[in-house]
Order: C-alpha cells, then structure tokens, then sequence
C-alpha cells in the first residue's frame, strides 16, 4: 500500500484536474502504468468515502478494490462527459448502495460503547463516543443522503461533482444536502443535550 | 428574530440557503442576502454557527488505516483477468448476436430433426452432431466477432 497523504486523505494526492483526464485517457486506450497512477491516486480517497458510507473498513476495502477493478472493466465507456473522479465515485457509489440493501442495520449505541476503564483515559474515551455519534448519525441517514453529505464534508466535491457523481441535479444534491444537515443535527441533539458533543 | 433584510429575504429562506452558504456554493444576489440577514437576525446566525458546530464535529471523526493493499490487489486482479476488448456495438447488438444464436440453435434443431424422422435412427447419430458443431461454430465465430476479432 502507497503511504496515505499526509495531510488530506480524503482528497487525491497531487495531479491536476488535466493530468488525470491524460491519465484517463492513456488509460482507456489500454496503457496499464497510466491506470495504475489513477488507482494510486485514489486508493485511499475512496477507501475513506467507502468507509463512511459503509461504517466498517473491510467493506470499504472489498468495495473500493471492486470499485477500482470495474472502472478498469468499463473504461471503454468512459467519454469524459464527467471527470474521471466523479465517474469513479459514482461506480463506487452502486457498489456501496448495493451492498447497504443487502445488509441489517446495525446494533444498537449502548451496545457497542464500552464504559470507560483505567485503561481507556476520559479524553479518549469521548473522542470515541464522539466519532461513534458520528458513524450512528451518518448510518442513520438514507443512503442519498448520506452519499452527498459525506462527498461534500469529507470529499470536498463541489455540488456540481457531487450530482455528477450520483447522477442527480445540483438542484437535488442542494436539497439532499439540506436534509441530511438537519437530520444530523436531530441525530445529534440529545448528544447535545446530555453535554457528550 | 429579523424577517427582512434589503432582498426581502425571510428567516425560512435564509435557514434554507445556510448549507450551500457554508460550503461556499453560493455567489451574487444569494449569497449578499444570506450575509446581510445574517448580520441583523440573531437566530438565524445562531443557526449558521450550530451548522459549523454539526460539521465540524463530522470532520473530527477519523479513518482507520486499510488493512488491505488496494491498489496492489487491484493491480494484480486486472492482470490476472486481463482487459476485455471494447465492445463495437454494445449491450443491444450483444442481445441482437445471442437471439440469432437462439434462432440457428433452434433453426438447425428443426432442420436436422425433420431429417431424422425420415431417414431414421442411422441418420440421427450423424445429424445431431453436425447440429451441434454447425451452432458451436455459428456461436464461436459471433463472439469472436464481438469481442473485434477477425
């Protein structure tokens, strides 16, 4: 594994915009190397956007993997109409809802914290309870809804890269992103009110 | 709690507009009118920083390291699979080639099978094979020629 970027994983490491439509388009006419720079690129990005989605890091690896691998198998019908970051999120993206409509939800809160020990300082122990908050409000949210919150918050892609990563209008990305900020801060509230966040 | 500001802009039309404004998706009329209702309505500016509060909280959240190797499992998968060839004609010609396929297979059982009846079970031997190699051709000789083959 290429070492994760040090300061924002979440977005590709270096390139341009331009030199990744070249590498895409080397790509698509079969050149293996120019791939293999795209998928460097974008292991550990898209392993973080899966992961959020997913909640658990095995997913996020199997579908990441899968997702890289399809984007090879389909380069052919890859035109550029799109970047090629958007394209791949959005095969990353059916990848991940398919999966999610398959899947039970998951336990519940008090289920999974484990009470805080001598071993486990207090600090920590919130910054876990607050990263767990997280997860639960994310995984609460319906899958579009989560989609665009987390390629906005985490991704940093535009509402314009986001509806061309889903497939919606920026218009409808406007009102996911809307709905999904106040579903959070209902999921949120009594974490709130109880002083945890 | 201000309802107006200089575009008319209500709380309600204000509260809506807060997400685009934080990530910086908005720009001219909008964004001028979201500012200046912002400065004269204490709860809608009470909104926006509980907005900030919402995210940054999301953003404090961390990722664990992959276990897994991606790009190199990815790499080694492709290699392993190989490229599949452009297709020249798409899904539809893909359906089009196995309905003809279909057709031979069921064409040729027809022919062979009429043969039989008159000819009896000496002929039935010779003619179910020539069926079955006239469509294993008929189908090799498709695929080929879908996958860009000669």
């Amino acid at each position: 594994l290429s070492p994760p970027g040090p300061e924002l994983p979440d977005k590709p490491r270096s390139a341009t915009a331009a030199d990744e439509a070249d590498l895409a388009a080397r790509a698509r006419a079969g050149d293996e190397p120019a791939f293999e720079q795209l998928v460097r690129m974008y292991e550990r990005p898209l392993y973080n956007y899966l992961y959020r989605m997913c909640g658990n890091g095995a997913d996020a690896e199997e579908l990441a993997q899968a997702a890289l691998v399809r984007s090879w198998e389909k380069l052919d019908s890859f035109r550029g109409a799109s970047s090629f970051k958007t394209w791949l999120y959005r095969i990353a993206t059916n990848l991940c809802y398919n999966l999610k409509s398959r899947r039970k939800p998951t336990e519940e809160l008090s289920e999974f914290l484990p009470a805080p020990d001598s071993e486990r300082p207090e600090a920590e122990f919130r910054q876990k309870v607050r990263e767990e908050l997280v997860r639960r409000a994310l995984d609460a949210l319906p899958a579009d809804q989560r989609s665009a919150l987390v390629l906005s918050t985490y991704q940093e892609l535009s509402y314009r890269e986001i509806a061309e990563a889903m497939g919606k209008s920026v218009r409808a990305v406007d009102s996911l992103l809307f709905r999904a900020k106040t579903n959070v801060r209902k999921q949120l509230a009594d974490a709130r009110a109880k002083g945890i966040v | 709690v201000s309802n107006e500001s200089s575009f008319d802009m209500t709380c309600k039309e204000t509260v809506t507009l807060l997400p685009p404004y934080l990530d910086g998706e908005l720009a001219g009329r909008p964004q001028v009118a979201v500012s200046e209702h912002l400065a004269s309505c204490a709860a809608c500016l009470e909104e926006l920083e509980a907005m900030r509060g919402d995210l940054a909280l999301l953003r404090s959240g961390t990722v664990p390291e992959p276990v897994a190797f991606i790009a190199t499992r990815v790499m080694a998968e492709i290699r392993q699979k190989g490229r599949k060839a452009p297709r020249r004609f798409g899904r539809l010609a893909g359906t089009v080639a196995a309905v003809i396929v279909v057709a031979f297979s069921i064409g040729a059982g027809v022919f062979f099978g009429s043969g039989l009846s008159a000819n009896g079970n000496e002929r039935e031997t010779g003619s179910t094979e020539s069926a079955v190699a006239y469509v294993e051709s008929s189908t090799t000789d498709l695929y080929s020629f879908m996958a860009g083959g000669e």
